[in-house]
């Protein structure tokens, strides 16, 4: 019933394979997901704002924030949303920095959205929060304090920006992906320049995957970096990964439309690892057997890119463009 | 498939018209010739810095001092304009890390003030301060720095326990000896080192003035041996020049890598984007001195040298050849056209910030929380940025380069192996 459909779409306007899959039954979903997540997570931080209360919420906004963090491109890159949403990795100890700048200020900035919307991206997001609710420098905060105020104000940050991306998704971005040539907004010049887009947002996101959120606590074999796991305060650093590798597969099959069993087999088996590998915040990095199996999960992300190269991005016929992390 | 109807278009071709093969070969030799002539000028002006500084160690005055630092502003002109060479070339990436890392956690080389802090998560040697001591213990072992030489420098400090933000060399470890930490915030004013740093005796201020004096002539010293070396490899014969002309699609990949990871990862993201979302001083490139405004707008003109096959040289000497912009032109003229017209709107941008930053309108101050104006000249630079990333991209793809994919694509370095 849906394929006649899909072939008289294409007639009057040639949308290639996957396209509005991937808006459709992909993107828009994934952020109306993370809207939830992050207004569910400012309600309740607005009854109650000490950690214990605030945590769940956390924990359900950061798991719907994985489900499109990858696609980096339109809204989220707007305004520089990818760093105030979600500001790692911090190689510079900025966020507890600017957490303690902010506190010792007593900064009036939580008292006011469009204050607080300037503040600096290392006090603001998943990373600050994360850091207020779990490090020990902020243990036992009290009710009606400076830090708990400042939770509060960081939830409804976030779930302002997650409700301004998720609509200019809706409003713009979906339409600008699906009728591209029909657009004013000139960024794509054809359908083709579409799919290399989420093309390069999936090859980019496993490359953040394995080079970035593992590689980094691995450190080098004389000098693991244990401390360097992201999201290690939460003990979220490996379900951010595999949370991360569930995402991409469904933008994987969203995007290809003949089967990719070689994709398919290759996510299994690095999730298979993920869901097998019970460290949670890669502290096993420096041990040599823990540290072994930290780099199977490397390979196994590394499996899935070239499997993705090879067969995704030779049915699409597309390479992957420049991304973010180019440069250092 | 592709490859053979180019070869046999070339082939039926060469009669009348100058064959495609030949077009990439001289816009490579043109491409090498830039960076050959851009590291010699990298070279030159360190080499006017190494006099500069000698002058200010021989007779420390608020005069040397102000040549020293007008020395190092100058050497940066052709230096950054080389920076479009570097994530395209492996040999010149490797290598860049020890003449142009940045950011630094400069309480590794010399005194900072309290506000620093010490040693951090991430940098258990962030306050080692190498000028105070003369011997540490470095990741167990025990360094002995009584001579602070090039090699102590390269081999022992620079990146010491694997740390990137250990800078112990390059222009930045340069810029902080003669400036020193910047410690206006988001107002005006750079750093504002005595030149009594460098006196001798009595009027030593700070403290051990001789070692700090040795430190500053060592990393003088590699930072032209680092230039020599790179120079040569872009001359007649050298790796760097053979690298991209011994395989022409690999060669105009790099030249268009450069051009795309520069533009948009590094430059629009990492270097001038971060810096306005976080509200930090101190991420701007050149922080001691204030120059950051330079160093983005001579990256611009770096891509643009590149694209267009020229470059003026610091002695007026001009480079001109062949370009890329004639072999995407051949292949599409609408995306040259286009290429073209965003590489030329991004430094009107990059143009403008120059102009404020010079007018009195610091490069930090622009950074401050709330400062409409500020953000808008860099968002607008950032903005060209990465409309001129899409450009590039189109480029690739015209050339049909995309099959070959990008430096730092790991995936890409061997897609099939899956299937073997």
């Amino acid at each position: 019933m849906i394929r006649p459909l899909v072939l008289l779409l294409c007639l009057a306007s040639p949308l290639q394979a996957g396209v509005r899959e991937a808006v459709e039954d992909h993107a828009l979903p994934a952020f109306a997901g993370f809207t939830a997540g992050a207004q569910a997570l400012a309600d309740t931080a607005a009854q109650d704002c000490t950690a214990e209360a605030v945590r769940p919420a956390f924990h359900a906004a950061f798991d719907a924030w994985l489900g499109a963090s990858h696609l980096s491109f339109g809204p989220v890159e707007q305004q520089g949303r990818n760093l105030a949403i979600a500001f790692w990795p911090d190689t510079r100890g900025m966020v507890p920095a600017a957490l303690a700048r902010l506190i010792a200020d007593a900064d009036a900035a939580i008292d006011d959205p469009a204050a607080f919307a300037e503040v600096s991206v290392a006090a603001r997001g998943l990373f600050a929060l994360e850091h207020l609710l779990y490090d020990p420098a902020y243990k036992g905060y009290a009710e009606g304090s400076y830090t708990c105020r400042l939770v509060a104000a960081t939830a409804t940050d976030l779930a302002r920006m997650a409700a301004e991306v998720e609509t200019e998704w809706r409003e713009t971005e979906a339409p600008l992906l699906l009728d591209p040539a029909g657009s004013a907004d000139r960024r794509y010049l054809s359908e083709k320049e579409v799919q290399q887009q989420f093309y390069t947002a999936l090859q980019a996101a496993l490359e953040f995957d394995a080079d970035t959120r593992i590689a980094r606590p691995l450190g080098t074999f004389d000098r693991p970096r244990p401390t360097r796991a992201e999201a290690r305060r939460s003990g979220r650093s490996l379900r951010n990964v595999t949370l991360s590798l569930e995402a991409l597969r469904d933008l994987a099959r969203a995007l290809s439309d003949q089967p990719i069993p070689v994709t398919e087999a290759a996510f299994a088996t690095a999730l298979e690892t993920a869901a097998d590998l019970d460290d949670p915040v890669f502290a096993g990095v420096e041990d040599p057997a823990g540290r072994l199996k930290v780099e199977i999960l490397q390979q196994r992300i590394d499996a899935v890119a070239a499997a993705v190269a090879g067969e995704i991005g030779d049915q699409l016929g597309v390479t992957e463009g420049f991304n973010s992390a180019d440069g250092d | 498939m592709i490859r053979t109807l180019t070869a046999s278009l070339a082939m039926t071709t060469a009669l009348t018209l100058p064959a495609a093969a030949q077009d990439r070969a001289a816009v490579l030799e043109t491409y090498a010739d830039i960076a050959e002539a851009a590291y010699g000028d990298s070279l030159s002006t360190a080499q006017d810095l190494a006099t500069a500084i000698e002058a200010l160690l021989a007779d420390p005055s608020d005069r040397t001092l102000a040549e020293a630092r007008a020395a190092w502003i100058r050497a940066r002109v052709p230096y950054q304009q080389t920076e479009a060479f570097r994530f395209g070339n492996p040999i010149v990436d490797d290598w860049e890390g020890k003449v142009n890392a940045w950011p630094l956690d400069e309480g590794l080389i010399d005194y900072v003030d309290a506000t620093y802090g010490g040693a951090t998560d991430e940098n258990a040697y962030a306050a080692l301060n190498v000028v105070a001591n003369p011997t540490f213990t470095l990741s167990g072992e025990e360094i002995d720095a009584a001579e602070i030489t090039p090699e102590l420098i390269s081999d022992r400090l620079h990146e010491a326990d694997e740390v990137e933000a250990n800078v112990a060399s390059g222009y930045h470890a340069i810029e902080f000896l003669l400036w020193g930490q910047d410690l206006n915030g988001v107002e005006h004013g750079a750093g504002d080192r005595p030149y009594t740093d460098y006196a001798q005796g009595d009027d030593c201020t700070n403290g051990n003035c001789d070692r700090r004096a040795a430190y500053l002539t060592a990393a003088t010293d590699l930072l032209i041996s680092d230039l020599e070396w790179m120079t040569r490899q872009w001359a007649e014969g050298g790796d760097a020049r053979m690298a991209v002309t011994s395989d022409e699609a690999a060669g105009l990949t790099a030249m268009l890598t450069g051009m795309g990871s520069l533009s948009y990862g590094e430059q629009a993201g990492e270097r001038m984007k971060l810096g306005v979302m976080l509200n930090d001083p101190e991420e701007e490139h050149d922080c001691f001195s204030d120059n950051t405004h330079n160093s983005h707008f001579y990256d611009g003109l770096g891509i643009h040298n590149v694209y267009f096959g020229q470059y003026v040289g610091v002695d007026g000497t001009v480079i001109n050849g062949p370009s890329l912009s004639e072999l995407v032109a051949a292949a599409d003229p609408e995306v040259d056209a286009a290429l073209q017209a965003d590489l030329n709107a991004t430094m009107v941008k990059l143009g403008q910030l120059k102009a404020a930053a010079e007018g009195g309108f610091s490069y930090d101050q622009m950074l401050a929380r709330g400062d409409e104006g500020g953000e808008a000249i860099i968002m607008a630079a950032v903005d060209a940025l990465v409309q001129q990333t899409r450009s590039i991209e189109r480029a690739v793809t015209a050339l049909e380069l995309d099959r070959i994919g990008f430096e730092g694509s790991d995936s890409l370095d061997n897609p099939n192996a899956v299937f073997q």
